[in-house]
């Protein structure tokens, strides 16, 4: 029998026990590798999402308009804290609420969420104390006003687009999130290590929009004052250039507050007179009218297929001309009868009525134009004068650009660039003609009217001193918000201006919803065209370019033919309104017209020997404009002494 | 050798290794501790400078500065007569 003593009973022992280690340590090592090793992990490293940077969204002249920074959120564990003192004044500090600072240090709570983000060095002090825990997190940094907040929207506490511009490009602008794995040190605290993969986020897209913010500041405020001074309950700006169909600004108010988004793309409405340019222009483009065709106007008063139509402007005749500078209702009903209905329904569509515009914006709306197949006997005069039909500003714009650049309809833009997060441009926008809506002659035609509509029809309040201004007026009855048809005393009043006439850089449209006393468009959105006008140029950031402003065309003389017109022959004053729908059978009193200005001659001061600044100044305060030109000779033309008329040019001669 | 010198040996030789092993990793993680610090500063410094900048950008801007110019000032708008573009000479050459 084999004798086995006691020490070889506990070296058996420590050896089972080796060989069980051994074994086990074998087991662990080679078969439950992956399970212990991916345990191993999830102790160790952790999983971080890298937020994507959201891009920003620049202006047209590359001024930042929205953009997202970097902060931090805060929450505090209260029993980790160690130095509550600390921790209250490093809170206090950074501005947080005194009970939110309270609960922070109140040992009876386990987690405090700090309301609100906070800049990292704001809060630094109280981030490296224990139990404060900081989360990154991205702020977006909203425009400075109201009314580009609204248009371009917002994003909610989770980065999420919301509305406007955010929304309609939220796909560029999201960027692709990153992930990272973080390695994990004893304390919890989270280590980036070059050893995992990690994706890192991609920042959005760069955003450059059409809008000029200087101009939209200018178009915001003109908008804002002349709601509160006219007592309306909204209205809608837009300037656009009719070159390119670039969007300049686009402003809209709703009860007495910035819209909450572009309604000047989203809520259509009826044109009133602003959409007579058009049947003109189709009558013109087929032949069917000359300037010099005269229609009887009925001394203001007609009546057709059973409907009365009223003039506000009463006159036996007028001629075609005359038609458009007084917004006679009566004048272009007879004269639309030269159209067919197909012909008239295909004028208004072509002018791109009735279908969205294509600007990426949410929930657009392409207003309405019925087809012929739905027309009633009234239909193609009340087309004529602007009702049975709705349209946006923008469209109304776009189309009034057709004008300003010898008859093309032009895509309107509000988005001009895309670029990468490295900062080159991967998309541009480009100048897209939809179709030629008339020609380069029909388009100057139209122009001219427009212009007489300012000089001397029914818009003289758009006018300015320098330079010309072509534009139209409108007045148009609004419908009742129950849907009983059109409410009594309720207006929106609009101008479609061009300018300056003869080579356009902006066409300006603006709207005023239901503005209380003198209603007409003439009188309330002509005078406010005229304030956007003369702020954009005295502003330089308005995206005017002042080389061709310079050389353009100024100020001319009343043509013969406007000034012997048969209005006046008629003994009709000029006032400054304009003819609103005659449908309904309501007397809108005539306001008083303005008493005309007399402009009398006065005899040019000598300024010779002047410095250049003094003598701008003198004949500015005598009433004249200058110009300053380079040159020898004579140092003022005309020569001091010559009577002219206020507001003639006086030339200096700077050598 | 003997048995005991050769233990010894692979003793101190896993004394050593495991010491570079960790003083290697202590370092790591020291550096990886560092380099976040500073790339929180960094990330501090740069959403300090988007705050100034915006702050500057808000200040500086026409909505913030015309009507403190038109109310405090009583500067106004002046009319378009009163602006003068003067045509730049034939020949002149465009500034950037």
């Amino acid at each position: 029998m084999i004798k086995i003593s006691r020490v070889g009973i506990v070296h058996g022992a420590f050896l089972c026990f080796a060989v069980a280690l051994v074994g086990r340590a074998a087991w662990v090592q080679l078969a439950q590798t992956d399970r212990w090793r991916a345990r191993a992990r999830g102790q160790q490293f952790s999983a971080a999402e890298l937020p994507a940077i959201r891009g920003a969204i620049l202006d047209a002249s590359g001024a930042v308009l929205v953009e997202s920074r970097p902060m931090v959120r805060l929450a505090v564990a209260p029993t980790e804290v160690k130095e509550p003192a600390a921790l209250q004044t490093a809170l206090r500090h950074a501005g947080v609420p005194e009970a939110t600072v309270r609960r922070a240090l109140d040992r009876n709570r386990k987690w405090v969420e700090v309301p609100g983000m906070y800049l990292s060095s704001d809060v630094a002090d109280a981030m490296a104390l224990r139990g404060v825990h900081p989360t990154p997190a991205l702020q977006r940094v909203k425009p400075q006003t109201d009314g580009l907040r609204n248009l371009l929207g917002t994003t909610d506490d989770n980065g999420r687009a919301v509305g406007g511009v955010e929304a309609a490009l939220d796909s560029l602008l999201r960027g692709t999130p990153g992930r990272r794995a973080m390695l994990r040190d004893s304390r919890g605290t989270r280590l980036a290590t070059p050893e995992e993969n990690a994706t890192d986020a991609v920042p959005g897209h760069t955003v450059v929009l059409t809008l000029h913010a200087g101009l939209q500041d200018i178009a915001e405020r003109a908008l804002g004052d002349a709601v509160t001074q006219m007592g309306a309950s909204g209205g809608d700006i837009v300037v656009l250039d009719p070159h390119t169909g670039e969007i300049r600004a686009l402003a809209s108010r709703r009860a007495g507050q910035a819209a909450s988004g572009a309604t000047a793309l989203t809520e259509p409405y009826e044109p009133g007179s602003t959409l007579k340019p058009f049947i003109a222009a189709a009558l013109f483009e087929r032949g069917r009218v000359q300037m010099t065709d005269s229609v009887n106007t009925y001394n203001g008063v007609y009546t057709i297929n059973g409907r009365t139509i009223r003039d506000v402007h009463k006159a036996p005749a007028m001629s075609f001309a005359e038609v458009i500078r007084f917004s006679s209702n009566i004048g272009i009903v007879q004269f639309a009868e030269r159209l067919t209905a197909r012909e008239q329904y295909e004028a208004l569509r072509d002018a791109g009525f009735g279908m969205s515009t294509g600007i990426p914006y949410p929930s657009e709306s392409p207003g309405r134009l019925y087809p012929v197949s739905q027309w009633s006997r009234q239909s193609g005069a009340s087309l004529a004068m602007g009702y049975e039909l709705s349209v946006t500003p923008i469209q109304l714009a776009a189309a009034y650009a057709a004008f300003a650049n010898g008859g093309e309809l032009l895509e309107p833009r509000l988005l001009q660039e895309v670029r990468g997060p490295d900062g080159t441009p991967i998309w541009k926008a480009e100048r897209r003609v939809v179709r030629r809506i008339m020609s380069e002659r029909t388009a100057t035609a139209m122009r001219e009217l427009l212009r007489e509509v300012v000089s001397e029809g029914t818009a003289t309040s758009a006018d300015l001193a320098t330079f010309e201004v072509a534009g139209k007026s409108g007045t148009a009855r609004r419908t009742a918000s129950d849907g009983s048809g059109y409410a009594v005393g309720s207006y929106t009043a609009s101008f479609v201006g061009l300018f300056p006439a003869d080579q356009p850089q902006y066409v300006i449209l603006v709207k005023l919803d239901n503005p209380s006393g003198a209603y007409y468009g003439g009188r309330t959105a002509a005078p406010v065209t005229k304030i956007v006008l003369e702020a954009a140029i005295a502003a330089r950031d308005a995206a005017l370019d002042r080389t061709r402003l310079a050389d353009a065309p100024k100020r001319r003389a009343p043509s013969q033919a406007s000034q012997a017109d048969s209005v006046r022959a008629a003994g009709v004053a000029t006032a400054e309104a304009e003819a609103i729908a005659p449908a309904y059978v309501v007397e809108l009193g005539t306001s008083p017209a303005p008493a005309r200005v007399v402009v009398s001659a006065r005899p040019v001061p000598d300024v010779r020997g002047l410095s250049m600044r003094v003598a701008v100044r003198e004949l500015h305060k005598a009433g004249f404009r200058v110009q300053v030109m380079r040159g020898r000779g004579e140092e003022q033309q005309p020569a001091a002494g010559t009577m002219l008329r206020a507001g003639s040019l006086v030339r200096l001669m700077a050598n | 050798m003997r048995g005991r010198t050769i233990i010894t040996l692979a003793l101190f030789s896993f004394f050593v290794v495991a010491t570079g092993v960790i003083y290697r990793r202590s370092l790591g993680i020291s550096q990886a501790r560092a380099l976040r610090t500073l790339e929180e500063r960094r990330t501090a410094l740069e959403a300090q400078e988007a705050a100034l900048d915006g702050a500057i950008r808000d200040a500086s801007s026409r909505a913030r500065l015309a009507p403190i110019a038109e109310q405090q000032l009583g500067m106004r708008i002046p009319p378009e007569s009163l602006v003068i573009i003067i045509p730049r000479p034939a020949g002149a050459v465009r500034q950037p």
